[in-house]
């Protein structure tokens, strides 16, 4: 489905008229930024999970989802930072959303680096969900970011509940492309979750069971 | 909508100049992407093999 939504996006969908070719970047870099900020809120819920019911799958979630948040945050980064070149004239600016984003990166790695930092690993879930509860002020930040303040990235084209003012020639191709990229990082971190979850429950019975 | 946006394959890969920016974001992304599903299956099987052994063991 991903690679459908690409293939349509970059062979198929009409030149931009201001941007040229080099728009058809969009049909990655959205739907990265999208679950870059998506797979924070849904690590944010299993965070407050764990720290108010004491569930532990929720901090396995936590620990399997942040190497894929770090991995597709730098996707979004990396896809806006080329894509700045051909349309803003640089790579790099430190604006509120750019800013932001990088800061969300960080934030990734730095819940991976707290983590590793323990050997008391109920210790490192506790504390790594504190910090993913304190980050998550970051993200209505990056999302509100281009409206609240005066930056080079343009406001946002596509929108959930109004009206888009991307032409549906364009807005289809990266309906699938987000639709696709979304199934291939839930394959992704079901994969990441279940070694995760053999890693710390690996002398329970149901585990030797289960191989 | 399902016309090609090009006239031929060598103005897929120029896209009026784009092509590099445009090729190089997909290109990096698609082998980073992979890199992660295979860097995942091998975690999967190197720990579901540790606990065979361990299971074998015992």
């Amino acid at each position: 489905m991903l690679m459908v939504g690409w293939i349509w996006g970059l062979l198929f969908a009409p030149e931009d008229a201001v941007q040229g070719n080099s728009y058809r970047i969009i049909f990655l870099h959205v739907p990265a930024n999208i679950f870059a900020q998506m797979i924070y809120y849904f690590m944010s819920v299993c965070a407050l999970m764990h720290l108010v019911w004491r569930v532990k799958l929720a901090a396995y979630l936590i620990k399997s989802a942040a190497p894929i948040g770090a991995m597709i945050t730098f996707i979004a980064i990396f896809s806006g930072s080329i894509w700045g070149i051909p349309t803003w004239g640089t790579w790099w600016q430190w604006d509120a959303r750019i800013t932001s984003t990088l800061i969300l990166f960080i934030m990734y790695l730095g819940i991976l680096t707290l983590h590793g930092a323990f050997s008391n690993l109920e210790k490192a879930d506790r504390l790594m969900s504190i910090l993913v509860v304190v980050g998550v002020v970051n993200i209505p930040i990056i999302k509100k970011s281009v409206d609240w303040w005066s930056t080079l990235h343009q406001q946002a084209s596509i929108s959930v509940s109004g009206s888009s003012s991307i032409d549906p020639s364009m807005l289809y191709p990266l309906f699938i492309s987000v639709i696709g990229l979304g199934f291939t990082l839930i394959s992704l971190g079901i994969l990441n979750s279940h070694s995760y979850i053999f890693t710390r429950e690996k002398n329970k019975r149901w585990v030797s069971e289960h191989v | 909508m399902f016309n090609l946006a090009f006239d031929n394959f060598n103005a897929i890969l120029n896209m009026d100049g784009h092509g590099i920016y445009v090729w190089l974001v997909y290109s990096i992304s698609i082998s980073i992407i992979i890199a992660s599903f295979v860097i995942a299956r091998r975690r999967f099987k190197n720990i579901e093999n540790k606990i065979k052994i361990k299971n074998a063991s015992s």
